[in-house]
């Protein structure tokens, strides 16, 4: 792909758009800029400008600029990704939402807001929570990261089950197309088929149709009360056949977390926690929330109850923030805790129908084995989204983790597209997974994509290198 | 071996929030829990009641609300609860407190051994448990971060003390006050929890346990709280502001002419 450089006179005219102070090419300062949470060693890139615009008609006459010059945009939220969505792997103009950050409307009346997508998503939260409500459709990383990179990935996180990943609280966007136009998709409107969901489009399309500029998003009745169980159980197998039979019981849990015993241990032991999992083979976390404690306590244990019955070793009851705590932190901290035992490692978040979980586990085993690494299994039972790990052996070299990785990739994507599975639930395809996507998707559907990218960005100057290449443009 | 266990509820402290005016903590909203440092009392009690057996029962002062903490005890492991509850115990300091429990824990009788927490994590004063043994007239070890051996008649316990370990032996019964260092506290069990909420609480009342109404709540008590500061920040920091690459050289002839006033240099 050939694109221009960013010349001293694009910088002017950027200046000239934006004002000096919007405008940046020191290196020292662009280097954050540089990587999203993957590997920057990996995946990281420098671009030629980083700018921070205030308004949607900056942005769009920005992009108008880019598409004269053909210089490649990559648009940026918190920098939280964690597949590389955010990196501009060709150079060219870094585009921070970081400075459009304020709340534009709280339209209580209609259940909703309206935010510029460089917000904080917690912000929204703090904002809203003393009128009982919250954004429900947040991801694990609520603290750092901006809606908009929300909406970008259709991020989902551990609350899914219930409230839906982020698509379903967003009702319209403001968006700068990948040419220029500033357009209004979707609204405050509950229900709107007129026409193609454009709005549905942008959702999770990784910042490659356009930049998000505003959202309108559903704001949803904030749970009072909560209660949380831990179980454990002798197998991963028992662990996982729970899941259909709590779900068909209609109490819809808040979320059904998955950890295997050597998740829960690595965890454990990093947080000096005493969780007694020596005896099980793997745990599920469940939280139920509601508005009225007792009635949430009770459904809770009709849920352990269930557990009970399905052959649980035993089941933990967690009702107040104090012992919540305690059981999520070790959720919570799986991540770390690896980071710290093998800083060498891939985080997966593959998605599979959740009656197909139990073969997958398997299917994890033989890689371990196979192919001497450690494959932590935990995630999101009760969607089907499991992060497995690939964590190198620490006392294996760099070469045989470089020579091995890619192949114990495959073949965890290959037993995950058996299974009716996606490479991705959550964390999306950017940089990171695209060269597997194209092996494992059907070439016409592809071909729909890049039709779709096409049309929309016929000098593919918007986050060029992401989700899939179009080799010919 | 039969083990009493008094713990208080406290309000959930992770995200307290005070009233500057009155000197108090905003309490609405605020969920409570039992006393995180009563949490290695109750794992000390039931390790030693796996161990030898016997019974525990556990028992708190406090308004009705705080039979949740019990239940939650009972949840844990212990197999009866007792509730102190009465407006003439409101207003307890320490003193009318222990003097209060120490009562009721006569009332219950047979017992081996009682274990309290260090500390409260509201009041923090530490001297209810002490309190209780001085009333019981019981041998007392604080601090205890180790049972070494325990049976019939008497019990090795290590104590945490500024120099180290401090290895006491005493006679049974007994009063321990446990550090952190003793156990890690379990998670309550959903079998528990549905024992707890088929077990019934008894409420002790001052007549029903016949007090000396002299002793008891705020009348009885021989320290009042009159007020309550807040500690005044002395620390503040000093920011020498650069304004651009331009003022570097000033802030750092600044920052150093500072660092010799104060005679840090």
């Amino acid at each position: 792909m050939k694109y221009n450089p960013v010349t001293k006179e694009v910088l002017d005219e950027l200046k000239s758009i934006l004002g000096e102070k919007n405008v940046f090419t020191d290196e020292e300062k662009m280097e954050t800029y540089s990587h999203d949470e993957t590997d920057v060693k990996v995946y990281g890139h420098m671009p030629e400008v980083v700018i921070t615009p205030t308004t949607a008609q900056q942005i769009a006459e920005v992009v108008k600029l880019a598409n004269r010059e053909i210089i490649p945009i990559t648009p940026r939220g918190a920098g939280s990704g964690l597949s590389g969505g955010a990196i501009p792997v060709y150079g060219g103009i870094l585009l921070s939402v970081e400075k459009m950050n304020k709340v534009v409307e709280l339209d209580y009346a209609n259940m909703l807001f309206v935010a510029e997508s460089g917000i904080i998503t917690n912000e929204v939260n703090e904002l809203v929570k003393e009128k009982g409500l919250f954004f429900a459709g947040y991801p694990m990383s609520l603290e750092t990261c901006y809606l908009g990179g929300n909406i970008a990935e259709n991020a989902g996180g551990g609350k899914a089950i219930k409230y839906g990943v982020t698509g379903r609280h967003i009702m319209g966007v403001e968006l700068v197309t990948p040419t220029g136009e500033i357009v209004e998709l979707g609204g405050k409107l509950a229900k709107d088929v007129t026409g193609y969901d454009l709005k549905q489009l942008i959702v999770g399309s990784e910042g490659t149709l356009g930049i998000v500029t505003k959202a309108t998003v559903k704001l949803t009745g904030l749970p009072t009360a909560k209660s949380n169980l831990l179980v454990l159980f002798k197998t991963p197998k028992e662990a996982i056949d729970v899941v259909p039979e709590i779900m068909a019981g209609g109490l819809i849990p808040t979320s059904i977390e998955f950890m295997d015993r050597l998740s829960v241990q690595t965890s454990c032991e990093y947080l000096n926690e005493t969780l007694p999992y020596q005896d099980c083979g793997a745990m599920l976390l469940i939280e139920m929330d509601g508005t009225d404690q007792d009635e949430v306590e009770l459904n809770a244990e009709k849920i352990g109850d269930k557990c009970m019955d399905n052959g649980a070793i035993e089941v933990y009851v967690a009702d107040n923030h104090t012992t919540q705590e305690r059981i999520w932190s070790v959720r919570r901290n799986i991540a770390e805790a690896f980071k710290v035992a093998s800083p060498v490692q891939v985080i997966e978040d593959i998605v599979v129908p959740i009656s197909t979980i139990p073969d997958l586990i398997p299917e994890l085993e033989k890689i371990s084995i196979k192919y001497d690494v450690q494959v932590p299994c935990y995630g999101h039972a009760g969607d089907g989204n499991i992060h497995a790990h690939l964590v190198k052996n620490p006392n294996s070299t760099m070469e045989h983790w470089h020579e091995i990785e890619p192949k114990a990739l495959r073949e965890l994507y290959a037993a995950t597209d058996k299974l009716g599975g996606k490479i991705s639930g959550e964390h999306g395809i950017g940089l990171k997974r695209k060269a597997y996507m194209k092996e494992l998707i059907n070439p016409a559907e592809l071909e729909l994509m890049k039709a779709i990218k096409r049309a929309w960005d016929p000098n593919n100057i918007m986050n060029p290198g992401k989700i899939f290449d179009m080799e010919d443009m | 071996m039969n083990i009493i266990i008094p713990i208080k509820q406290v309000p959930e402290t992770s995200n307290v929030k005070m009233d500057k005016e009155k000197g108090t903590m905003i309490r609405d909203g605020v969920q409570t829990v039992i006393n995180p440092l009563d949490l290695y009392a109750l794992e000390t009690g039931i390790q030693l009641k796996e161990k030898f057996g016997g019974k525990i029962t556990v028992i708190s002062m406090g308004p009705p609300s705080a039979v949740k903490a019990l239940k939650e005890a009972v949840a844990m492991g212990c197999d009866d609860a007792v509730l102190l509850s009465d407006k003439k115990f409101a207003g307890s300091d320490t003193w009318a407190t222990s003097y209060t429990i120490s009562q009721a824990i006569k009332k219950i009788g047979h017992y081996d051994l009682i274990i309290a927490g260090e500390r409260a994590t509201d009041g923090d004063t530490g001297q209810v448990g002490p309190g209780i043994a001085a009333w019981l007239d019981l041998p007392l070890a604080t601090y205890v971060s180790k049972i070494v051996k325990v049976d019939e008649k008497e019990l090795v316990v290590e104590r945490l003390v500024e120099e180290g370990y401090q290895k006491l032996q005493m006679p049974l019964p007994a009063l321990l006050t446990v550090v952190k260092e003793i156990s890690n506290p379990r998670l309550p069990t959903l079998r528990g929890k549905k024992r707890a909420r088929a077990t019934e609480v008894p409420i002790f009342t001052a007549e029903k346990m016949d007090l000396d109404p002299e002793f008891l709540g705020l009348k009885g008590s021989p320290t009042k709280v009159l007020k309550i500061d807040f500690p005044t920040v002395t620390r503040g920091g000093t920011l020498v502001k650069t304004g651009g690459e331009e003022g570097v050289e000033e802030a750092i002839d600044k920052l150093i002419d500072f660092l010799k006033e104060k005679e840090l240099v």
